[in-house]
């Protein structure tokens, strides 16, 4: 790309709406919290699967 | 964007990290509180034994001398069962303990390091020359148990094994010496 073809307002060259961009601003960071909250919950349920069904049936230790 | 917008998405996202933190912070305690429930009244703990034993004179003569190998009830009803670990097999093969009773495992090598699990239980445990490696438990079914080494001890390794024989109150009968093996089933 010639250098010269781009705009110096670097928003007006990438087409970054400023709606668009607030928008994005305002969901990412439930959406993050969503996705990383879901493999925690998974992860949790992992753990608690195999406390109950694996590692108290094996009885005391100590 | 204006400076305001931007201020506010900070806010947010530091607001998000620090409920994110929180979150962490009660799963940690959760987890926490659990092993130290599951310690006190499940009596589940991580088997700690701190003992010493000269690993060149094993077998000549003390607790795993050969004619004390195997299970022992003393005379208080206690059940201990005494092995040794060496390249490339438990001594003794079979071990015979009771269902739904306290038992005392204590185990030695004289050679390198070996590690055992008792299939179907939480029993496991290294065993490293100069220490005696003892875990308590109580067996909950009667039933034959897979006891193998699971520390790469050489090259036979793979056929070192034993088998745990848990046995009911009917067949779990103590000779006039106290010990029980598992041909007496």
């Amino acid at each position: 790309m010639d250098p010269a073809d781009q705009s110096s307002d670097p928003a007006e060259a990438d087409h970054i709406d400023e709606a668009a961009l607030a928008e994005v601003m305002r969901v990412t960071p439930l959406g993050a919290g969503v996705v990383a909250g879901t493999a925690v919950a998974l992860l949790v349920l992992g753990y608690l699967a195999i406390y109950f069904l694996v590692f108290l049936p094996r009885g005391t230790v100590g | 964007m204006t400076d305001q917008p931007v201020e506010l998405h900070e806010r947010r996202i530091l607001g998000t990290e620090l409920l994110w933190a929180f979150g962490v912070g009660v799963l940690i305690a959760a987890t926490l509180s659990v092993i130290v429930v599951t310690a006190l009244t499940r009596d589940i703990n991580p088997p700690s034994n701190v003992e010493r034993i000269d690993p060149k004179t094993l077998h000549l003569s003390g607790e795993f001398a050969e004619h004390n190998l195997g299970t022992t009830v003393g005379p208080d009803g206690r059940v201990t069962v005494r092995a040794i670990a060496t390249q490339f097999m438990f001594v003794p093969r079979c071990m015979a303990v009771p269902v739904g009773r306290p038992v005392t495992l204590r185990f030695a090598t004289p050679d390198v390091i070996h590690g055992l699990l008792i299939t179907g239980t939480n029993v496991n445990t290294m065993v490293v020359p100069g220490f005696v490696a003892q875990v308590h438990t109580e067996f909950t079914r009667g039933e034959s148990l897979l006891m193998p080494c699971h520390e790469y001890c050489g090259l036979g390794h793979s056929e070192m094994w034993a088998t745990v024989q848990v046995m009911r109150d009917d067949q779990f009968k103590p000779g006039p010496d106290g010990r029980v093996s598992c041909a007496q089933r």
